[in-house]
């Protein structure tokens, strides 16, 4: 006969942490419990309303079948192994052991503190849902199951981190995804060993088939109405636990010029804002490269007036215009980054800081002039337009702050071309980078630049490979 | 399958546009004066007509032409041949090249730069060439957009300048002078053999040899009426004009008032520029490896790379000697090899679709 000493010494031999507590009490007529859990991340009060509280009424020669029939929690597992249960402890739930029995059931009792669901403050909407997802991974699911009852959507849990032991959720619809494209998904996830995996990037790392390369091969939401959606058009979506921002694959650049309002807005107003947005993000990173390209190579560029304007605030610089630029993007990309790093109210004297007395005193000191200013200002603004894709857009910048103030306007153009003829051929799991434009793909344009009346869009994405090829019908 | 039709088209029509915007008016502006567009029309009808006898013998085999090839003379003919189409699209490479270097220094730039500053476009022609036929067509794809928005701006800026009386009275200058004069601008017109290399790398679907042709003569079509445009504008001073894609639009009032916006429209135009410009060079190493069998295409890209940098710089400040010895007797070999050669395709075993 097994005894309770013997099993919880099995548990507690392997996690040594003072913060895994054991917890033993007895039924009315004397029968041994024990209940091993991690506090800080197992509810207790569950614990004592759905276990203890049940095993009161146990009788002295129960069985392990009727203590069973006596738990009162909806999340009761038989486990066999030692090392299972070490699995589940640590992973927040609870092992309870019955004296005299090997076997044991662990309940799940899984509440890791969190945040609530909240509006994502990276995808916030004027219309449309505001729920964001959480770290929480049975949260975000949830956010998924609401909005997805479909029984065709699977959901396949994996592991991943050797150390973390970090749940990933690869989300799909079985009849719409691609065939081979959740396996394929799943092999590059567990072909890579890595101690942990503190947020969903690492998993979008693993997945890129070009890890190194600026431009990611993976969509990412926050919002699980843009995620449920994305999954609705054919793709793979994975949920890592811990993180609020959800992965998506295949995925293409448009992507990221879409936002959660241009479907619930009117579609020309919806189309004016993306092309709009597409304007900004090509200001947004040729601006500046251009100003200086105009300053030093072709000044026919600017216009009389406004040559006139520029000349005279910047006659007296002691700073050449590639310099000038660089140092005012410089300044704007560390008050940009101690603007996030730094505390709440540290971050409001410091915009008082960068912006008063660097900004205004660097003009009137004469070490920058104002079209810098404006123009580094505007570009990042810009750029913001497309968040999603700030990363790449503005090391882009940099490059063609760089390439213009060497090359000047020639090689601004040759960098673009050079850009377009690598991303004409990239691909994210057969989706090409740069569809539906590259190669065209008619009926995918009218979700692109142009977000067409939902009557035109019958038909899924066609720019990657899907089973079900229509999603709307109008009866 | 690599490349589609449409892509195809889309390579005819932008392509064979942005190729004679450049020296071609002013060249047949100095040959024919206000006759130039005549030259033009007959260099484009001749060419239509192999680009529609090779786009119809796609029709009536699915064999690339390096295949039919060697079904009819055998693989060492085939290598020998691709080999000298690689040389051909190498020497095809060089006026355009010459001319891209000297519109890039005059457009670019308000100072006389220095060779220095067109060398980096090598980079970017090694990288581009050493890409499969996948990456021309999906590049064309992006191009034809550009090139159509850009164009369409440079035109809407020009047409109020635009004088019809420069072309009267018509069709004065000698016959001889006419038919000469398409002659000696051969060396621009390479499209059927573009068309050769594509050949059963894409499938082939009903009327498309139509769509193709079709593509062609709109491009065709689109020079003439530049040719019209920049001869309207200019007239008998279009002689001393170079690089005439940037002088149409110099009169656009809004100009004094809003600074060059026409440049703008040129610095785009430019990106479907070096795609054609490119195409060429990738055409050059497809070629090679063909010939060659060697699969790296990395090193054959730089190859043909080197070789051109090292004819722009040995030959840098000579492009008027360049133009001389093309025009008078380089006619010959684009002839044989965009015009004769395409049409021999015909005479090769082709197995019926």
């Amino acid at each position: 006969m097994v005894t309770l000493e013997k099993n919880i010494k099995g548990i507690k031999d392997v996690l040594t942490s003072q913060d895994i507590l054991v917890f033993e009490f007895q039924s009315s007529e004397g029968k041994r419990f024990a209940a091993i859990y991690a506090d800080g991340i197992a509810d207790k009060q569950l614990l004592g309303e759905l276990v203890v509280k049940p095993l009161r009424e146990v009788k002295k020669d129960a069985k392990l079948d009727e203590v069973k029939m006596l738990l009162a929690s909806p999340e009761v597992k038989d486990c066999k192994k030692i090392k299972d249960g070490i699995a589940e402890v640590s992973d927040g739930n609870a092992v309870l052991f019955v004296d005299g029995e090997k076997d044991f059931f662990i309940i799940g009792l899984k509440n890791p503190p969190g945040r609530s669901v909240a509006e994502p403050p990276t995808q916030i909407t004027l219309k449309g849902p505001r729920e964001g997802f959480t770290e929480d991974i049975k949260v975000n699911l949830g956010l998924v199951r609401k909005r997805l009852k479909s029984d065709k959507l699977h959901i396949k849990m994996l592991k991943s981190g050797q150390r973390s032991d970090t749940a990933v959720a690869m989300i799909y619809l079985d009849d719409v995804v691609q065939k081979d494209l959740p396996e394929d998904v799943e092999k590059r996830i567990l072909n890579n060993e890595i101690d942990l995996i503190p947020d969903s990037s690492y998993i979008a790392q693993f997945i890129s088939k070009k890890p190194k390369s600026l431009f990611k091969r993976n969509g990412t939401s926050e919002k699980p109405d843009i995620f449920c959606a994305k999954i609705c058009e054919g793709r793979v979506g994975l949920i890592v636990d811990g993180s609020p921002i959800a992965l998506t694959v295949p995925y293409i650049l448009t992507e990221d010029l879409q936002a959660a309002e241009d479907y619930y807005a009117v579609s020309y107003r919806s189309t004016i804002i993306r092309i709009l947005r597409v304007l900004s993000l090509v200001v947004g990173m040729f601006l500046p490269a251009m100003y200086i390209s105009a300053q030093l190579f072709k000044i026919q560029l600017i216009p009389f007036q406004l040559l006139l304007k520029i000349s005279s605030s910047i006659s007296s610089l002691p700073l050449s215009p590639s310099v000038e630029m660089f140092l005012t993007l410089f300044v704007l990309e560390v008050l940009n980054e101690a603007s996030i790093r730094m505390p709440k109210y540290v971050g409001l004297a410091l915009s008082v800081v960068g912006a008063l007395v660097l900004g205004d005193t660097a003009v009137k000191a004469g070490i920058i002039s104002t079209p810098a200013i404006i123009i580094i200002a505007f570009s990042a603004i810009c750029l913001y337009t497309t968040p999603d894709l700030v990363e790449t857009t503005a090391t882009l910048r940099w490059i063609l702050l760089i390439v213009s103030g060497s090359i000047g306007p020639f090689g601004i153009v040759l960098f673009t071309a050079f850009i377009i003829c690598y991303l004409v051929t990239e691909q994210s799991y057969g989706a090409p980078l740069l569809a539906p434009f590259a190669p065209v793909v008619k009926s995918d344009l009218y979700d692109s630049m142009v977000k067409a009346n939902m009557n035109k869009l019958n038909d899924r994405p066609r720019s990657y490979v899907t089973r079900d090829k229509v999603r709307f019908k109008a009866k | 399958m690599k490349i589609c039709t449409r892509q195809i088209c889309f390579i005819m029509l932008a392509y064979t546009v942005v190729s004679k915007i450049l020296v071609y008016p002013t060249l047949l502006s100095s040959l024919c004066g206000r006759d130039l567009w005549f030259p033009a029309l007959i260099s484009f009808a001749v060419q239509a007509m192999v680009v529609w006898a090779v786009s119809y013998l796609c029709s009536r085999t699915d064999k690339t032409l390096f295949q039919l090839i060697e079904g009819t003379l055998g693989n060492i003919c085939a290598r020998i041949i691709y080999g000298l189409f690689g040389l051909f699209f190498i020497l095809g490479t060089l006026m355009p090249l010459s001319e891209q270097k000297l519109y890039v220094h005059a457009i670019f730039y308000d100072t006389v730069p220095s060779l220095l500053v067109f060398l980096p476009f090598f980079f970017f022609s090694v990288y581009a060439a050493s890409k499969k036929l996948t990456n021309i067509g999906r590049s064309a794809d992006i191009c034809l957009p550009i090139f159509v928005l850009s164009l369409v701006f440079i035109f809407i800026m020009s047409l109020m300048e635009v004088h019809w009386d420069n072309f009267l009275p018509a069709l004065k200058t000698p016959v001889k002078t006419l038919f000469g004069s398409s002659l000696a601008t051969t060396y621009l017109f390479f499209e059927p053999c573009w068309l050769l290399m594509f050949m059963g790398h894409f499938k082939y679907k009903k009327w498309d040899a139509a769509k193709i042709t079709a593509s062609y003569i709109g491009g065709g079509l689109i020079v003439l009426f530049f040719l019209f445009v920049f001869y309207g504008i200019y007239g008998e001073i279009a002689v001393s004009r170079q690089f005439a894609v940037s002088k149409i639009s110099l009169f656009f009032p809004a100009i004094d008032m809003l600074g060059r916006i026409d440049l703008v429209a040129l610095y785009i135009l430019e990106i479907a520029m070096l795609f054609a410009l490119v195409l060429n060079i990738q055409l050059a190493v497809h070629c090679f490896v063909k010939c060659t069998g060697w699969e790296n295409r990395n090193a054959l890209s730089v190859i043909v790379n080197g070789l051109l940098l090292a004819f722009i710089i040995i030959f840098d400040n000579k492009y008027n000697d360049l133009s001389i010895v093309f025009g008078k007797w380089m006619w010959i070999v684009f002839l044989l090899f965009a015009t004769v050669i395409p049409l021999l395709g015909w005479t090769m075993k082709r197995r019926a679709k």
